[in-house]
């Protein structure tokens, strides 16, 4: 037999992952006397490596039983969790840690004045509304790049068509754009007549959308600046936040989150289990939503807008920002000066970490590595950027 | 005949087209895609999908058995399928189009860095290597392989963490130093922030809030606390280590290889032993998968697999290339573990065990430590004074 050589070195091989497991001489797949050595041993053997099955005992798998639904969910939440977690940057970069307190934190000092903050995968952009600025750091080793000027009153961020957006909170408010590829300079304003105090920003694809203090604005970009807004005011009573979920544009306003349609009619209102909705984040299932009174944070299905949960605790008090890094959420909490974190998937508390006394944890964002916290300080003379 | 068998099976090829071409609507026959039997419009779109990502191909071509049950065996195979397509298709290696694998050392990239390139890390952009042949650190940008610049007075530099925003890195002296590089300054000496760890530090890990070394000479675990001031404060455990080279933290213990002695072991919060896994001699560097351990032993030229939440032994994998192992890294799919005396480095799929194959790193090249940015390993060749990306 040609085939000789290749199958002994098969079965040797076979005998000695046996012997060096210790226990499983008799398995015929891994440590499963009941599963046959056939084509379907390596997917047992991969969710067995994988901890998605531990059997049904250390040296069964009773490969004929059925499955029932209670099971299936423990299959395939274990499933999930185990890609998600695998395949994360953070586990390529050996990053399983939890940042545990504010001396550990990576802070890059910054101007006060730090508002919102976003990455563009591979530098953080913050906005800084005191200087009218918006600052360029890189993720890699938090160095201050850059800072361009001229961004009146800085306090959205945006990362979008190649280009970094900040909103002007003026009256009326104002989008500036910057083309990072050019050197550092003053900003491109591309609307000035957006809504009053612009704030949360957000992209649909196609259009950039603002929440403003008393309406939402839709700016269409276009080949020469100003480019055209058209402004909604119906049925808002303050937009914070500004979130696109893939399908619909959803705005923090008030006490409540809304949906809306693509010219910015509200589709769905959903009562926050607090007042003051801030900056939410979308997890690719749900929205986050932090409350600044009341301290809740409310997760929110956004194929239906059921309110999934209504989280407290966890450090919970003041929340401002969250931001989703493919595992998990975190959501600052400027009253108790840190940031609580929770399981994305299954919505369980990681916990809460401070981020120093007199922090003022403000914005988050996350560029899949780290999450990066905008610190508003009190001093009156630095905030920082810190990697968490 | 012939001809007509031609047409036949061109009418053929043309049918299925058109099949496919008019999606799952202008079906003649199916209902769902090529199904014939899935009629539930609401549960198509599940059933396509897995179909299309190869995770079910069907009972039969044209059918789908929608109400039939699924055995363990049978979700095994599908759980299976979708873990793999997840993590294939959810990689970085996917969306830069980076499919292959690098198969022998003409096919390298590599940038000389200082002499005896030992351990490195990735930050997420650049490559972090320890050079203990110059007492200096090379950063090596991930992009192009460029060296950027090279830190010095890193006197026996041996190991690196990415961390805190900082680059810290283990000094191989005795007693132990500990180096810190604050990568947004200039070039330039490194700041020595504790000189009293045990002897010859090796590994190094990070819990989160405490820098860990694995000190192989005389057998000690130091546990580093950060602080504003320097030097930062040292606590050094000797209890029941006879040689710790490698450390790896799993989310919620570190734990340390120990050589010699053919250990591993799981530390407490305060370096106390929790529980001890016998691997072979000369336990070398580790690295966690997410859910287990891989251990490169040189004795025996063994990989152990231990997973971390109960310390079990899952396998021994030998063969594969292995030599004299000693560096493991992962990338989120692969395991990759440098074989020192094979001068090659061994891959596994992470998932299942299977292994890729052996690869060679070029002759005199002595890979021993290896790192992952998620695009790439990098590898660092300590014969020829090289970082491969791999």
């Amino acid at each position: 037999m040609r085939l000789g050589a290749g199958f002994k070195k098969v079965l040797v091989v076979t005998a000695a992952v046996l012997l060096g497991a210790g226990g499983w001489l008799l398995g015929n797949c891994g440590p499963f006397t009941d599963v046959a050595a056939d084509v379907f041993c390596p997917f047992v053997l991969e969710i067995f490596y994988l901890g998605i099955t531990t059997g049904t005992t250390a040296t069964t798998y009773d490969p004929s039983g059925n499955v029932t639904r209670l099971q299936m969910a423990a299959f395939l939440s274990r499933s999930v969790d185990g890609v998600l977690k695998r395949g994360s940057r953070r586990a390529a970069g050996e990053q399983f840690w939890t940042t545990g307190n504010e001396t550990v934190l990576g802070v890059t000092t910054l101007p006060f004045g730090a508002n919102l903050v976003k990455s563009d995968g591979a530098d953080l952009w913050v906005a800084n509304s005191s200087r009218a600025t918006v600052t360029r750091v890189r993720a890699s080793d938090g160095k201050i790049l850059e800072t361009w000027t001229g961004a009146t009153s800085a306090f959205g961020v945006l990362s979008a068509i190649g280009s970094i957006f900040s909103t002007g909170r003026t009256n009326p408010g104002a989008v500036y754009r910057i083309d990072p590829s050019q050197p550092a300079g003053v900003v491109t304003t591309v609307a000035s007549s957006v809504g009053v105090n612009t704030g949360g920003i957000a992209f649909d694809g196609a259009r950039i959308w603002t929440a403003n203090s008393n309406s939402v604005s839709i700016v269409t970009p276009g080949a020469s600046t100003p480019w055209s807004v058209t402004t909604v005011t119906a049925g808002f009573a303050g937009p914070n936040g500004a979130i696109f979920d893939g399908g619909n544009i959803w705005v923090t306003d008030g006490d409540t989150i809304k949906k809306l349609d693509s010219s910015g009619a509200i589709l769905l209102t959903v009562t926050s289990s607090a007042t003051e909705p801030m900056f939410p984040a979308y997890d690719g299932s749900n929205i986050w939503v932090p409350n600044f009174i009341g301290g809740t944070v409310d997760v929110i299905r956004a194929s239906s807008g059921a309110r999934l949960a209504t989280l407290t605790g966890n450090g919970l008090f003041g929340a401002i920002s969250a931001s989703f890094d493919g595992q998990r959420v975190v959501v600052t909490d400027q009253a108790n000066g840190g940031v609580s974190l929770w399981k994305a998937a299954d919505l369980s508390p990681i916990g809460f970490f401070s981020t120093g006394a007199g922090s003022n944890p403000y914005g988050a964002a996350s560029d899949g590595l780290n999450f990066w916290l905008t610190l508003q300080g009190t001093n009156g003379v630095t905030s920082a950027l810190a990697r968490f | 005949m012939k001809g007509k068998a031609v047409l036949r099976i061109r009418a053929i090829l043309f049918l299925f087209g058109a099949v496919l071409l008019s999606g799952s609507t202008g079906l003649l026959s199916a209902l769902c895609g090529p199904f014939t039997d899935v009629s539930d419009a609401a549960f198509c779109p599940f059933v396509l999908e897995i179909f299309y990502l190869g995770i079910t191909t069907g009972t039969t071509a044209t059918t789908y058995d929608p109400t039939g049950n699924v055995t363990r065996l049978q979700m095994a195979a599908f759980l299976s399928r979708t873990v793999d397509g997840a993590l294939k298709r959810g990689g970085r290696r996917a969306s830069l189009d980076q499919f292959w694998t690098t198969q022998n050392a003409t096919v390298l990239g590599v940038t000389t860095v200082g002499n005896d390139p030992e351990l490195l890390a990735s930050d997420g952009a650049d490559v972090w290597v320890a050079c203990s042949g110059n007492s200096l650190v090379a950063r090596v940008r991930s992009s192009d392989g460029r060296l950027l610049e090279t830190w010095t007075g890193a006197i026996s530099a041996h190991d690196v963490l990415s961390a805190m925003g900082r680059v810290i890195v283990t000094g191989y002296t005795s007693p132990g130093q500990l180096y810190q590089i604050d990568p947004t300054q200039a070039a330039g000496a490194v700041t020595t922030v504790a000189s009293n760890l045990g002897n010859r530090p090796d590994g190094i890990v990070f819990d989160g809030t405490r820098v860990w070394t694995a000190n192989i000479l005389g057998g000690s675990v130091s546990i580093v606390t950060p602080g504003p001031s320097l030097p930062w404060t040292v606590t050094t455990v000797t209890a029941g280590f006879t040689s710790p080279m490698g450390a790896v933290f799993d989310g919620a213990n570190v734990w340390v290889t120990d050589y010699n002695a053919g250990k591993l072991f799981k530390l407490d919060g305060s370096g106390s032993i929790l529980q001890t896994v016998t691997v072979d001699g000369l336990a070398a560097n580790p690295v966690f998968d997410g859910s287990n351990i891989w251990v490169p032993c040189g004795g025996n030229s063994s990989v152990f697999v231990v997973r971390a939440s109960s310390g079990a032994i899952l396998a021994t994998l030998i063969e594969n290339g292995l030599n004299d192992s000693i560096g493991a890294a992962f990338d989120g799919q692969r395991v990759l573990v440098t074989n020192l005396g094979g001068d090659s480095v061994s891959l596994w799929k992470a998932a299942d065990l299977t292994a890729i194959g052996t690869f060679a790193t070029g002759t005199g090249s002595a890979p021993v430590g290896a790192a992952s940015d998620g695009v790439n390993f990098w590898v660092a060749l300590s014969g020829t004074a090289k970082l491969a990306r791999f």
